[in-house]
């Protein structure tokens, strides 16, 4: 069926699902097989989508059913379900309590016009899977609400995941920085003991 | 009671602000503060830099075409028709 409006409809999304499922996975091959199976899962119960209401949302929610229910046991990490030493501290405090008067007048936008893209898909990819999953969903621009629906948590679970995880990227992606020397590294941040 | 907020009350509708999740009103009384605070609108306008630095990274990664080719393929003879 060449011309079936579902089919276009639904692959209009395949280039946010791969990336979303490459950064979940964390594997090009695992992320291919999990979108495909997303396509087959959608294409065999597509009679149960509502047409009108959001495909997007509806395939989303297909690809992360998915990738719990087969590929999360192979994805995971030791240790990796929870932040508890992630520094409250944000990011422009972090900078101006180690650089007090150094050289760059602006160091917030030295570490950002510095991070490679590569850091950036990397401190993702470190992040634990709960966390990731829902910085993933906020940045194919799902609602709170939305995320909350795909996810079956609370809203408040969400803010609570986004912020922590934003809080674990900046500080993964600011030690990047002092290694590479984009920003100096005169003392370490530390979380108050 | 939202027109006046500090800079603690805008601290913690940061993301939510900058997320756009905020009721109208809400977000307006934020945009209130950043106006008349410069340290405020400095925070904020380092952390939406770093969400749009997350967001663009993110998202210039596109499919294989040929997983986009396997998916059709397999799409219209086996996965398809409606059960």
């Amino acid at each position: 069926m060449p011309d079936d409006p579902f089919e276009s409809q639904a692959l209009s999304f395949l280039d946010a699902l791969y990336r979303t499922a490459l950064r979940m996975t964390r594997s090009e091959s695992d992320a291919e097989d999990l979108v495909q199976e997303t396509y087959i899962r959608a294409f065999r119960f597509r009679d149960q989508f509502t047409p009108g209401t959001n495909l997007k949302a509806w395939l989303f929610r297909i690809l992360t059913n998915t990738f719990i229910n087969q590929y999360r046991r192979r994805a995971a990490r030791p240790n990796e379900t929870e932040l508890d030493d992630v520094e409250e501290s944000i990011l422009y405090r972090q900078m101006r309590d180690v650089n007090p008067g150094a050289a760059s007048p602006d160091p917030e936008a030295a570490l950002l016009d510095g991070t490679l893209s590569s850091e950036v898909k990397e401190a993702l990819e470190a992040l634990p899977e709960k966390f990731r999953t829902t910085v993933l969903l906020d940045v194919e621009g799902f609602s709170y609400k939305e995320i909350a629906e795909l996810l079956d948590i609370p809203i408040g679970t969400v803010m609570s995941r986004l912020h922590r995880g934003r809080r674990f990227l900046q500080k993964r992606l600011y030690d990047h920085a002092r290694e590479r020397g984009i920003v100096a590294a005169r003392a370490m941040p530390r979380p108050a003991d | 009671m939202e027109d006046d907020l500090d800079c603690g009350d805008c601290l913690e509708r940061l993301y939510a602000y900058l997320d756009r999740e905020l009721a109208p009103k809400e977000s307006s009384a934020v945009r209130t503060h950043l106006d008349e605070c410069v340290g405020c609108e400095d925070n904020f306008a380092v952390e939406e830099r770093f969400l749009k630095l997350v967001r663009d990274c993110c998202t210039e990664d596109v499919a294989p075409n040929e997983l986009r080719n396997r998916i059709v393929t397999r799409l219209r003879t086996e996965g398809g028709a409606p059960r």
